[in-house]
């Protein structure tokens, strides 16, 4: 028997990117296991990835090319070669290039495959280079992206692995049992050496249920907790003024700014004590080293972008930078030394291009708009990969309407034919991460990693790269950039001479699979201790300068382009933004649905993905709905039934399940479980609107009122 | 469905299980190991730490194990938690001998 460990890396759309050992003999993955080596991730994988063999092997993978020979979405395909597929798909876009323009395709996807040349930015360079309508993937961290860029820059914030060190840590709007649980031990190691663990959630998680204390907070009303706090540090004199004069900005006008938020008030809107917002802020400013995580829920309410803006001026206030294990941690991905530019290549956008946000497909493909040049533009041709829109965008039957369109073009890649390729012309067949070779960020450490390929592809699945070389060759692309091997798309995707690679050369990199960034030691690094924040000013910005260019989303989630932005105009001063769903912003729609609902990840689920596999359906139990005991007996609903849940949008089933977890008034149906492989059609995002919050096209899925009722079964 | 220990455990209990575990969910008696279902986050840690092969993914449970996914969840709830690794049972390395190990 031929028998190997290979060093991996897991490409899911994770924080933790741990470093993984597959065992492979005679050719084939049998099991993975997390990588001792690694300090971060530290030889534990997780419910999602430790069965990966069996995503690899599902029967119901996809391993080569599809053509669709029934309806749309009635799951009939015949096998075709990739020549086949290839031309197919090229001669339908020559021809509609030719009728409407490059800008009737969009492409559609993420980071189902999280490498850094595999994964979000793997088909800029094509389909700029096309002149495709422009992809704006505000999915996931793009409020927070803009809402940091106003007020301390593109920092990687506090080392996580610095947690050890704080004495105050509050875990704001995040679960990181489930969703980013490497991060645990050294949260619970400062635990251990008297670290006071608070976590503010509307939710009783995982985590909540492990804290030291559990502030659970009404649904979108972070922002107006954390100027409070600013209210009761500044009045109450808990500020660390030399810090505030030598880096900081705006603090007079902030400090006028918070007097609107006494506690008192936002105890009426947050739902929290008057005296826990005092002591929370007395604790918090009087606690050193203190440090706030933040997740992205935060982000997906109207006033989401504001809630970062206000939690991330906290520190500076309390001098928290100062030390190592005090701050604030968002997303590390920013230190990396990847050459951003050269994986989109921007300058291949050719005049105006048009931009579609990805959260609305369901509007963009039942409707057309017109572009700047006056010049009315529909989307004829959808190409999907990394990505399964159907389950993840909301608005799900509109989404759908979109996708049976009879004149819409579709091309979907992927490892299954998912709730989205059902609805494809031509689908291709992906490699998993065992089959390719990739290089990886991680928006969650300060490792380096690299992922060998353990075994050949399977069937005829090929990697987004060479999808990407296939179909520029198929388009006649000359440029030899188009047709560059995975070996040296990995050299030039990162800058090998950046000091943080000192000590490091790719072929080291292999071996090992990781390598911590050439940082200081996480007990020595506080990357702000003495400003040098990546503002225009280099402090921290309490006054946004850049407010006055109007909301955008930064080019990384936009294939590079930074031209026709939102552009509404921001008050560079934090302030607090109601949602817009709520019994006093909308009492007439409050009166027919009268529950907020949240739709976190689930434990087992990543987005969308696992979310069709036995082993993860079979823990994370059929899709459900959480209610309040209370909410629970008005309605007359029993624990275990099947309800219904509707909003103005939509409406899907679900089972009851009934616990004190969550607040009186607030509802929690986790996302990403499947249509086909649910007892009911239609999944949580079916009542979610397509509305953005304040800053970066975040969505808004926590500021939605729903009902539930006990479904009628004749 | 959370990870399991199963008898190979009985009469060693080398507690490195302990050492790997993120979130204190071993409990212990006199004789072995068992996870609380209900605090274990399935990291999959244990797995390999265990130097007896003891611990399983309850997805991957042999059915002649079947039987300890419920003695788990309900001794578990019993006995105290173990946070930090403690010394094998006497006897322990001879079992390892034993069982080919
Ligand atoms: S999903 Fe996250 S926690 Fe799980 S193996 Fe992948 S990187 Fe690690
Ligand atoms: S390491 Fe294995 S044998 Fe030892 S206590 Fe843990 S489960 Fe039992
Ligand atoms: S799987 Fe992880 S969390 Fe569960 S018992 Fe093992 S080490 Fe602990």
């Amino acid at each position: 028997m031929k028998s190997k460990t290979v060093i991996g890396a897991c490409p899911q759309d994770c924080p933790d990117t741990c470093s993984m050992l597959v065992k492979v003999e005679n050719d084939r993955v049998v099991s993975v296991r997390g990588n001792p080596e690694q300090p971060f991730t530290a030889g534990r994988l997780c419910a999602k990835v430790n069965n990966y063999q069996d995503r690899v092997y599902s029967e119901d993978r996809v391993l080569h090319p599809l053509r669709r020979t029934g309806p749309k979405g009635s799951g009939k395909f015949e096998r075709i070669s990739w020549d086949q597929a290839l031309e197919e798909i090229t001669e339908r876009w020559k021809q509609l290039i030719a009728e409407h323009g490059a800008s009737c395709i969009l492409p559609y996807s993420y980071l189902g495959t999280q490498g850094i040349i595999n994964g979000l930015n793997v088909g800029d360079p094509f389909f700029n280079r096309l002149g495709a309508t422009i992809s704006e993937r505000s999915f996931c961290d793009s409020g927070s992206s803009t809402a940091y860029e106003m007020t301390i820059g593109h920092t990687a914030g506090t080392d996580p692995e610095s947690f050890t060190r704080s004495k105050y840590i509050i875990l704001w709007a995040c679960n990181p049992l489930s969703t980013n649980s490497h991060h645990w031990p050294f949260i619970d190691k400062a635990r251990k050496s008297g670290a006071k663990l608070v976590v503010i959630d509307p939710y009783r998680s995982r985590t909540a249920r492990l804290a030291d204390w559990h502030l659970a907070i009404q649904p979108g009303t972070d922002g107006a907790l954390a100027l409070a706090m600013i209210n009761v540090i500044i009045n109450e004199g808990l500020i660390d003024r030399d810090y505030i004069d030598r880096y900081t900005l705006g603090f007079e006008e902030l400090r006028e700014r918070v007097q609107q938020y006494p506690p008192a008030k936002v105890a009426e809107i947050t739902g929290i004590p008057c005296d826990d917002i005092v002591q929370l802020a007395r604790e918090y400013a009087s606690t050193s080293p203190a440090v706030i995580r933040i997740g992205v829920a935060l982000e997906r309410h109207a006033g989401g972008g504001q809630a970062v803006r206000s939690i991330s001026c906290l520190p500076a206030l309390i001098g928290a930078w100062r030390q190592p294990g005090g701050g604030l941690l968002q997303l590390s991905i920013w230190p990396f030394p990847v050459n951003w530019g050269h994986l989109m290549r921007p300058e291949f956008i050719g005049g105006s291009p048009c931009v579609r946000n990805v959260w609305q497909l369901g509007q963009t493909l039942t409707e057309s708009r017109d572009n700047d040049a006056g010049n009315r533009t529909s989307i004829k041709s959808l190409f999907v990969y990394n990505s399964n829109p159907v389950i993840m965008v909301p608005e799900q039957e509109r989404v759908i309407r979109g996708l049976e369109r009879e004149d819409l073009f579709t091309v979907v890649s992927d490892h299954f034919v998912t709730d989205t390729a059902i609805y494809a012309d031509i689908v291709l067949p992906a490699t998993t991460q065992v089959e390719q070779e990739d290089i990886m960020f991680s928006w969650g450490h300060l490792y380096l990693s690299y992922n060998n390929r353990s075994i050949d592809p399977l069937g005829e699945a090929v990697s987004n790269t060479e999808l990407f070389r296939r179909l520029a060759k198929s388009m006649n692309f000359e440029d030899p950039y188009f047709y560059r091997s995975d070996e040296q798309m990995i050299l030039e995707a990162v800058d090998w001479d950046s000091p943080l690679l000192k000590h490091t050369s790719l072929e080291e990199l292999k071996q090992e699979g990781f390598v911590r960034l050439g940082l200081p030691k996480p007990d020595e690094y506080a990357p702000h201790a003495q400003g040098n924040f990546p503002t225009p000013s280099g402090k921290c910005e309490f006054r946004s300068t850049i407010a006055e260019q109007g909301n955008f989303v930064i080019p990384l989630f936009r294939q590079g382009y930074a031209g026709q932005q939102l552009g509404d105009s921001v008050d560079p001063l934090p302030h607090y933004i109601e949602p817009v769903q709520s019994q006093q912003a909308t009492p007439e729609l409050f009166a027919k649905y009268p529950l907020k609902i949240l739709s976190p990840k689930s434990h087992t689920f990543i987005s969308s993905s696992f979310g069709n596999l036995t082993q993860q359906m079979r823990q994370a139990g059929e899709q459900h709905v959480i209610l309040n005991p209370v909410d629970a007996q008005s309605r007359n609903i029993q624990e275990g039934e099947i309800v219904t849940v509707s909003s103005p949008v939509g409406s899907y089933q679900a089972i009851s399940r009934i616990s004190e977890d969550i607040l009186p008034g607030v509802v929690v149906s986790p996302v990403g479980y499947w249509r086909f492989s649910s007892q009911f059609t239609s999944t949580v995002q079916a009542v979610n609107p397509s509305k953005f919050a304040d800053l970066g096209a975040a969505p808004t899925f926590s500021d939605v009122l729903v009902q539930v009722e006990a479904t009628n079964l004749e | 469905m959370p990870h399991v220990v199963t008898g190979n455990c009985l009469g060693c209990r080398y507690t490195e299980c302990v050492s790997v575990c993120p979130v204190e969910c071993f409990h212990f008696d006199d004789t072995m190991n068992y996870i609380d279902p209900d605090v274990c986050i399935d990291c999959g840690g244990c797995i390999p730490a265990c130097p007896v092969n003891a611990i399983y993914d309850s997805y991957n449970l042999p059915e002649e194990e079947m039987r300890w996914e419920a003695i788990n969840q309900e001794r578990s709830k019993e006995l105290p938690v173990l946070s930090a690794p403690i010394d094998p049972l006497p006897g322990a390395d001879e079992k390892k001998r034993e069982l080919g190990l």
